[in-house]
């Protein structure tokens, strides 16, 4: 299609649409609809004199009647059918809720003047039925009515019911709906297929002046005394409401209003008045929780569900997401909890492997000075050995040769004894140092670590140089938590790197050995004279496996450097020439300390 | 003892006093006389002389201050006629090596054997008697070449190295009349024969005395 062609389409459709709307203003059609309680032939009489009556004074206007049910009305105003509705109170209140219609008009009948109290309801039952005198008589039995929506047809009625405690809808009173029209209600109370029925307010009296009913065939139960001319068994409330559209125009509801009020009276003696108050009928329809109000009475679950759904799904999907994130919460907890747990056991586990592990290095560490010892325990034991061995050939030489006096008999065995001595003493020193043990904690004064460590020394090595100690601290001062095994191990370890270093200059020091406050820690000096550390042994020296001996290891200083920072101190080590002196601290144990053995 | 001076002294230098002690009660078993010192530097003070009977020395290498090699050293130097026995410990068999090739006469590791020990005792006091007489000959091999004047001493080394009288002269640029006079001069204040027991008296009195 070109695009010239399609220009053309439009123009056509929109010059169509244009003359649509022109007849739809030229002809001034007002379309009414009704509600047709009575059926749509009863209310096309009912309303045929308005109709004509309107016509003639809107000037040229053509009128539309429609009749609709209930629901049907409501279906025409969404749709936009309609201009104005004619419908009873209860019906308008409902739509004035769902549609968004608004009275212009309020009718008003003879019997009383006020527009307020126009529309009530009488409750008929055969004349004969003696067991029903009053509503109450009621409980139990059938009540016809046309529908139950019915404003005047029923739920005026069943108001006034519900008051007394008989509320249909809670099976007091059993309802029969026999749709419209309400000729319907009589017949059924007539016919006797019901007890009672419920009747819009002077209809029966029509009736019976008709003659379709027989006058006093039927009764009118519980009658208000203040109504005149008809019986009325309910409350009266304001007549049926005339009532504008949305989308109808003001001007044409004025103009429409001002037709109706200047209307006179129908053959019912009913006319136009302005429009009344329709608070009661909302109060009325609240109490029945029905029309706009019904939601009231959606008590139920699923009434709950309907009204509620969002808000509910709302509810649900919150609760879930709660539920959910308190799932999640809780499966987090449960995993990270296991995982501390786990991390925590596997902390253990490590905490005691590397607990193990520090006393089997200790062990070895201890070993380790042994096996760097050995070549000099090994001697050290040798003497005494090699003394008894001699003596105790010399004996032997002697007492072969008859040569053998009492005098060198003693002597031989006493150094013998001694010599003995003297080896166990070597071997149980070893033993107790190569024992293996937990470690510990404990307060200890540095002077007798160092003494002890000095004269396990001078037992292990005969030759050991003597071990001087310089301090001017108090007893107070002396006290530091330390392991005591492993600090005599790095004083071994230094004192023997000591003696090595001394020993390979020949040199007569004696060991020195010092001691300083360093705020809460005691340092210790130990100091050779030696030839001091070359800077390429500096570098080194605290390396393990570096070593410059030919029977070391090279693992004192790593295993002394370990001990003392685990002890929260620095080994350190510079040149003092002549001489080289290790440096390290140690906590000093504060009153609080207690002893901790593990 | 009633002969000191003919009986031989072994002497005991180690630090190690009961060590020490226990070596010199072993010597006493078997009868030698022995004496301990507890350092070389005691050794060096005492000075002792070498007996006519002889001795030797047993020497701990490894001592402070002064060891066994040094005081070996020292004594050589002294010209010391004691024969030198080490005592080593375990893992010194270079200071051993170094002792041998200083002179020592043998090393012992300890611990040894009572009779390894005594046997190398009986060996280098054997060796101290053994250089005591080398000594004497050589002493007395001198003191009989100090009685020959210098010419007469001139003619006994060229005689000794095997040169003819005629020789002896022209290398002299004496006659060999007068060679011929300090020649039999020289025989008999030395009472040899030969050429060849002259040369034996000058060699023992000096081992570079033909070079």
């Amino acid at each position: 299609m070109t695009l010239l062609k399609r220009c053309a389409l439009l123009f056509t459709i929109g010059l169509i649409g244009c003359l649509q709307c022109c007849a739809v203003f030229a002809t001034d059609v007002v379309r009414i609809g009704t509600l047709a309680w009575q059926g749509s032939e009863e209310a096309e009489i009912h309303w045929s004199s308005m109709v004509s009556n309107l016509e003639e004074r809107l000037g040229g206007k053509r009128i539309e009647l429609r009749h609709f049910d209930l629901g049907a009305m409501a279906a025409a105003l969404e749709e936009g059918e309609l201009d104005f509705v004619v419908t009873n109170p209860g019906h308008y209140v409902s739509l004035e809720a769902q549609s968004g219609i608004t009275r212009i008009a309020t009718q008003v009948s003879d019997e009383t003047s006020n527009p307020e109290h126009v529309v009530g309801s009488a409750v008929v039952v055969l004349d004969r039925r003696q067991d029903i005198q009053r509503l109450e008589d009621l409980r139990g039995k059938t009540l016809a009515a046309v529908s139950p929506d019915a404003f005047g047809g029923y739920q005026l009625i069943r108001a006034e019911l519900r008051r007394l405690g008989l509320d249909p809808e809670n099976g007091r009173v059993t309802p029969v709906f026999t749709n419209f029209p309400m000729t319907k209600v009589i017949d059924a109370v007539v016919d006797g297929k019901t007890d009672a029925g419920i009747l819009r307010a002077c209809l029966l009296e029509h009736m019976e002046q008709e003659g379709s009913v027989a006058a006093g065939r039927l009764r009118v139960l519980s009658p208000r005394p203040e109504i005149g001319n008809c019986a009325v068994t309910s409350q009266l409330y304001p007549g049926w409401a005339f009532a504008a559209a949305s989308r109808t125009p003001p001007a044409l509801s004025r103009e429409v209003l001002l037709a109706l009020l200047s209307l006179p009276p129908d053959t019912n003696q009913q006319w136009w008045s302005v429009p009344a108050d329709y608070h009661p009928v909302h109060e009325l329809l609240r109490e029945l929780q029905t029309g706009p109000y019904a939601f009231l009475r959606e008590t139920s679950l699923e009434a709950q569900l309907r009204r509620y759904w969002a808000w509910v799904l709302g509810l649900v999907l919150l609760m879930l997401a709660g539920a959910a994130y308190t799932l999640h919460v809780e499966h987090l907890v449960q995993r990270r909890t296991r995982e501390l747990t786990q991390a925590l056991d596997e902390r253990h586990h490590l905490e005691s492997r590397v607990q193990a592990g520090q006393q089997q290095m200790d062990h070895l560490s201890r070993l380790s000075i042994l096996g760097e010892l050995s070549g000099r325990l090994a001697h050290e034991l040798n003497q005494p050995l090699a003394a008894i061995g001699n003596y105790a050939r010399s004996l032997l030489r002697r007492q072969d040769s008859g040569t053998l006096s009492e005098a060198a008999l003693r002597q031989a065995a006493e150094e013998i004894a001694n010599e003995s001595e003297r080896a166990a003493g070597i071997l149980g020193s070893i033993r107790s140092f190569a024992r293996k043990r937990s470690r510990r904690q404990e307060i200890c004064d540095i002077a007798d670590l160092v003494h002890e460590a000095g004269s396990f020394i001078g037992g292990m090595l005969s030759k050991a140089r003597p071990i001087e100690l310089r301090h001017d601290l108090s007893l107070a001062e002396r006290q530091v938590l330390v392991d005591p095994l492993q600090i005599q191990q790095v004083l071994l370890n230094l004192f023997k790197n000591a003696w090595d270093a001394q020993q390979s200059m020949d040199d007569e020091h004696p060991i020195e050995v010092s001691l300083e406050r360093e705020d809460d820690r005691c340092a210790v000096e130990v100091r050779d004279h030696g030839p001091g550390l070359t800077p390429e042994l500096q570098a080194h020296f605290l390396e393990a496996f570096f070593t410059t001996k030919p029977d070391g290891l090279g693992l004192g200083l790593p295993i002394c450097k370990t001990i003392v920072e685990a002890h929260g101190g620095e080994l350190l080590a510079r040149n003092a020439n002549p001489g080289l002196v290790f440096r390290f601290s140690l906590p000093l144990a504060h009153s609080t300390d207690t002893v901790n053995t593990p | 003892m009633t002969l000191p001076d003919l009986l031989p002294v072994i002497h005991v230098v180690d630090d190690e006093a009961p060590f020490r002690r226990s070596l010199l009660f072993l010597l006493e078993s078997v009868g030698w006389q022995a004496v301990g010192h507890d350092s070389a530097e005691a050794f060096l003070l005492a000075a002792p002389e070498m007996q006519a009977g002889g001795g030797c020395l047993v020497l701990d290498i490894r001592m402070p201050r002064i060891s066994g090699l040094e005081l070996q050293r020292r004594l050589r130097a002294a010209d010391s006629p004691f024969p030198i026995v080490f005592m080593t410990g375990h893992g010194e068999v270079e200071l051993a090596v170094q002792a041998m090739k200083n002179g020592a006469v043998d090393f012992l590791q300890k611990p040894f054997k009572d009779q390894i020990f005594l046997d190398t005792v009986e060996r280098a006091v054997q060796l101290s008697l053994e250089r005591h007489a080398a000594n004497r000959r050589h002493q007395e091999a001198r003191e009989v070449l100090d009685r020959l004047s210098v010419r007469e001493r001139e003619v006994a080394r060229l005689l000794a190295l095997g040169l003819a009288n005629k020789e002896v002269a022209r290398q002299l640029g004496i006659s060999d009349n007068t060679v011929h006079v300090h020649r039999q001069h020289v025989m008999e204040k030395t009472s040899t024969g030969s050429a060849a027991e002259l040369a034996r008296l000058i060699l023992r009195a000096d081992p570079n005395g033909l070079d």
